[in-house]
């Protein structure tokens, strides 16, 4: 009549004395698959604004501003509003460039409300891109110019030869 | 001399710790015995329908992920394999195989939720935590080719987001394994146990007719002897495959629902063994234009959930966005009953006959 | 170590007596130190068992449990009642303000009461009471009523359906209780606690009253309402049952008084059943009290052990399993005992 309250008393006597599962948190870690969404990482260099990410997005999380400099696009702002992200790794997809990639950082609790959004693009950062976009440029324009006087000296000489 | 009784009414939720969430109930008793039950759902509802106009069709696909949190990869597969109807595009076989694969996974998960939370209801605590032991492999196996442990958002219209991971094969095929034995340990601790079986027998018997009547489907259905599973009755996907029986119970009383649950878990293994053997190789997406505008039209497609029937209705105007989303949500449909089940059953029974409906309340409310 | 706590009474008695104290002052003094002995062991023995209580759920179940405060976790329950008390208490405002407030100011009363008469060792005993189990049975239900009244006070209808519990449930399990503990009373024809351990020298009543004692502890289950039993706070039905309402240290005294409730139940069962502190096997070499300690918490591990392997019965069914199976059963028990003594009585003669 009680075979089954028996049972079930052997089960958990059983578990009583074998080993536990529990994973100590803090101290001890389980692996986590490469594919896991944690916290966003954004690759500043590798990034060509294109804005495929932030039209993936479901909830608009992402932010991105650019700025034009000598006709090529800056990215001067990409805000990541973690606390409206699914993590549903639909803008990792979307990239074209591999710039915006997740980490298996998954301890994302902050103090304080403004500490959530993050912010992945630092100002001398832009600067820096704004500095080697300008020099860029105007080493292309240099090149560009002593091409151009190499050409323009040839010119003459040609015309002088032509002419003599 | 008489006593003069009343009734009083008992607000049952929504913060109750067995409602399974946000799930309201108020109940006029006659001391311990329900005399009426209200059911309030809604307390979780997020507009899921609604958010999905103002998205692109494959920006819908996180949010299904957000009904059935329990089964997240079933309520994806649903969604997509109802756009891919409206768009006719054909799903590649490895697709669909590993589709099959995560799907069952996610069945098998969302009843050892089922089974866990049921024991936990009737009062053995120590039940759930068997369940959600080795639910956790099945989170690990679906971290893994997903990245996230709930909210896979793995599908993809045509196909699925990444092909298997290294290691998955091996990893699932040793969960399939063990799964027997724990299942047994269940039978052991919870399905053999007298007063388990004193709680739930005969209680709250649900006849064919009725359950039919009231378009219940999945476990609940079937627990009360009525043979239709859309895996068997109108095989989508790869399931005509596969070799597979239903589970069916005999009277339709809590612990049949809750049985036919565990049983289902086994058929589940073996469809996930046989789709592993059979596994072909090839592409996991099919050819899908990278912006996604479906031609005008409409389309309806159900698949089996874990509860019960999960049918997507998408209404194109040939944009980017649907012009609207409906999902038929089982968990809902099958709490259409539960008034009159409730109805002369005593307070604990209240709680025995809403946990063995397994009701998910992200799905009831949307 | 045999005589410890006895010598240590004797040693104050003789040094107050030195002192110049009149005999009534001696055992005054020493009657209060003994009843202070004995809060303290309820006190830190009811923090030890929610300890053993969580560390026995969590083996049972694939768990390490509390590890974290204190060696092993050790303070864990310390600190939860620290964290208890330094809450607020919040009295709602449609309750009965005194009648709240009373609940758990009481709720300790009668099993500390109880406690005077548990004969812990050899000769140790706060108040050999000739009378002793029938004390025990009046004054051990006395919690019923303090219990129901929290429910009443607090105005809510989860308390008042676990109040109405407390009271259904105590009343049917009373009954079989008492019946069940009959049979060693007629065995041995007294009350006394300490005579009836002195009886089962040779043979623990167990083996003479296996039934009685099966009775005995599925109705002792029952009485410190835990599981499959613990209708009253059916934490998965009516929240918390009758202290729902209780919150900081309101709360913690309940808590804490259903396990002195469970010693309590589990002092009975060895003093009745288990031979009190009687070594078992010729092993005397152990002090008697440290067996009688030993065997109450073997007693309330089985308690924890039911606890954690079987959901909770229904209240028709309680009260069935109750009148129908445990009532018939106890009732027949006295019989057959009885007639066993008259027949092993006449045999002799």
């Amino acid at each position: 009549m009680a075979k089954g309250l028996i049972k079930g008393l052997g089960i958990t006597l059983k578990h009583f004395f074998k080993p536990k599962v529990t994973v100590q948190y803090p101290e001890q870690r389980l692996p986590l698959p490469d594919r896991f969404y944690g916290k966003p990482e954004f690759y500043y260099d590798k990034c060509i604004a294109c804005n495929m990410c932030v039209n993936a997005c479901p909830n608009r999380v992402i932010k991105l501003e650019t700025e034009t400099v000598d006709k090529k696009k800056v990215v001067t702002k990409y805000d990541f509003d973690q606390q409206y992200c699914l993590f549903c790794g639909l803008c990792e997809e979307a990239c074209p460039k591999d710039a915006i990639k997740f980490s298996k950082d998954f301890e994302l609790t902050r103090y304080n409300r403004p500490d959530i959004k993050i912010e992945f693009v630092q100002p001398d950062q832009v600067e820096r891109k704004k500095e080697e976009i300008k020099k860029a440029a105007a080493a292309k324009a240099a090149a560009e110019a002593a091409k151009a006087k190499e050409q323009e000296e040839q010119k003459p000489a040609d015309a002088g030869e032509e002419g003599s | 001399m008489t006593i003069k009784t009343e009734e009083f009414l008992l607000n049952l939720g929504p913060q109750h710790p067995s409602t399974h969430g946000v799930f309201r109930i108020i109940l006029t008793l006659d001391g311990e015995t329900v005399v009426k039950a209200v059911p309030v759902p809604g307390y979780l509802h997020r507009g899921i329908e609604k958010l999905a106009e103002s998205r692109t069709y494959t920006q819908v696909i996180p949010y299904t992920d957000r009904l059935d949190y329990l089964a997240g990869m079933l309520m994806n597969w649903g969604y997509v394999y109802a756009v891919e109807k409206l768009m006719n595009v054909e799903v590649p076989e490895r697709a669909e195989y590993i589709r099959v694969i995560v799907g069952e996974l996610a069945r098998i998960a969302s009843h050892l939720v089922a089974t866990g939370a049921y024991a936990a209801d009737i009062g053995g605590l120590t039940g759930f935590i068997y369940t959600f032991r080795d639910r956790e492999d099945i989170m690990d196996l679906l971290e893994m080719i997903s990245g996230a442990r709930l909210t896979p958002s793995y599908m993809r219209i045509g196909g699925v987001a990444a092909d298997i991971p290294d290691g998955f094969i091996e990893k699932c095929r040793r969960f399939i394994d063990y799964l027997p034995d724990a299942i047994e340990e269940y039978n052991g601790l919870i399905t053999g146990n007298e007063i388990f079986q004193a709680r739930t027998k005969n209680v709250a018997v649900l006849s064919a007719e009725k359950a039919i009547d009231m378009s219940l489907s999945g476990p609940v259905l079937r627990a009360s002897g009525v043979n239709y599973d859309l895996r068997k009755a109108r095989p989508y996907s790869v399931y005509d495959r596969f070799e597979f029986e239903v589970p069916l119970g005999t009277k339709g009383d809590c612990f049949d629902r809750y049985y036919v649950r565990l049983l289902e878990m086994e058929q589940s293994a073996k469809i996930i063994r046989q789709a592993l053997d059979q596994l072909p190789e090839g592409p996991i997406k099919g050819k899908v234009p990278k912006v996604i505008k479906p031609p005008k039209g409409e389309a309806y497609a159900e698949i089996e959930s874990s509860k019960g029937i999960m049918g997507t209705y998408v209404v194109s105007d040939g944009s980017t966005n649907p012009y609207r989303v409906h999902f038929r949500r089982p968990s809902f449909v099958n709490l259409g009953y539960l008034d009159e089940m409730l109805k002369g059953w005593k307070i604990a029974d209240v709680i025995a006959i809403l946990g063995s409906i397994d009701i998910v309340l992200g799905e009831v409310d949307a | 170590m045999e005589n410890l706590f006895v010598n240590m009474a004797s040693g104050m008695r003789s040094l107050l007596a030195s002192a110049g104290l009149p005999d009534a002052a001696t055992n005054f003094v020493l009657m209060f130190l003994k009843l202070g002995a004995i809060l303290v062991y309820i006190l830190i023995s009811a923090l030890w068992l929610v300890y053993m209580e969580r560390k026995v759920s969590a083996y049972m179940q694939c768990r390490i449990g509390p590890n974290r405060v204190g060696p092993l976790g050790l303070l864990q329950t310390t600190a939860d009642i620290g964290k208890l008390i330094s809450k607020e208490f919040i009295i709602p405002r449609c309750a009965d303000k005194k009648l709240f407030l009373l609940g758990p100011i009481l709720i300790f009363m009668p099993p500390l009461a109880v406690f005077a008469v548990a004969p812990f060792g050899k000769d140790m005993v706060a108040i050999d009471m000739n009378i002793g189990v029938y004390y025990f049975l009046a004054v051990a239900s006395l919690s019923t009523v303090i219990v129901w009244m929290a429910g009443w006070a607090s105005n809510n209808k989860y308390s008042l359906i676990g109040g109405m519990r407390v009271v259904a449930q105590m009343v049917s399990y009373e009954m079989p209780l008492i019946l069940s503990i009959v049979g060693v009373i007629i065995l041995t024809g007294t009350l006394n606690m300490s005579e009836i351990i002195r009886a089962q020298e040779d043979v623990w009543f167990i083996f003479l009253q296996p039934l009685g004692f099966l009775i005995y502890l599925i109705a002792g289950v029952a009485e410190t309402n835990r599981a499959p039993f613990d209708l009253v706070e059916g934490e998965s039905e009516i929240i918390c049952g009758p202290f729902t309402e209780y919150s900081g240290m309101g709360f913690a005294m309940f808590f804490l008084a259903e396990y002195a409730n469970v010693v309590l139940v589990s002092v009975m069962a060895v003093t009745l059943f288990f031979g009190g502190w009687h070594a078992p096997l010729g092993l005397t070499f152990i002090p008697s009290w440290i067996w009688f300690l030993l065997k109450v918490y073997g007693m309330i591990f089985l308690f924890m052990w039911f606890r954690w392997t079987y959901p909770r019965i229904r209240v028709d069914q309680l009260m069935e399993f109750g009148w129908k199976v445990l009532v018939p059963l106890s009732i027949a028990n006295i019989f057959v005992t009885g007639i066993g003594k008259y027949l092993y009585q006449t045999i002799r003669w």
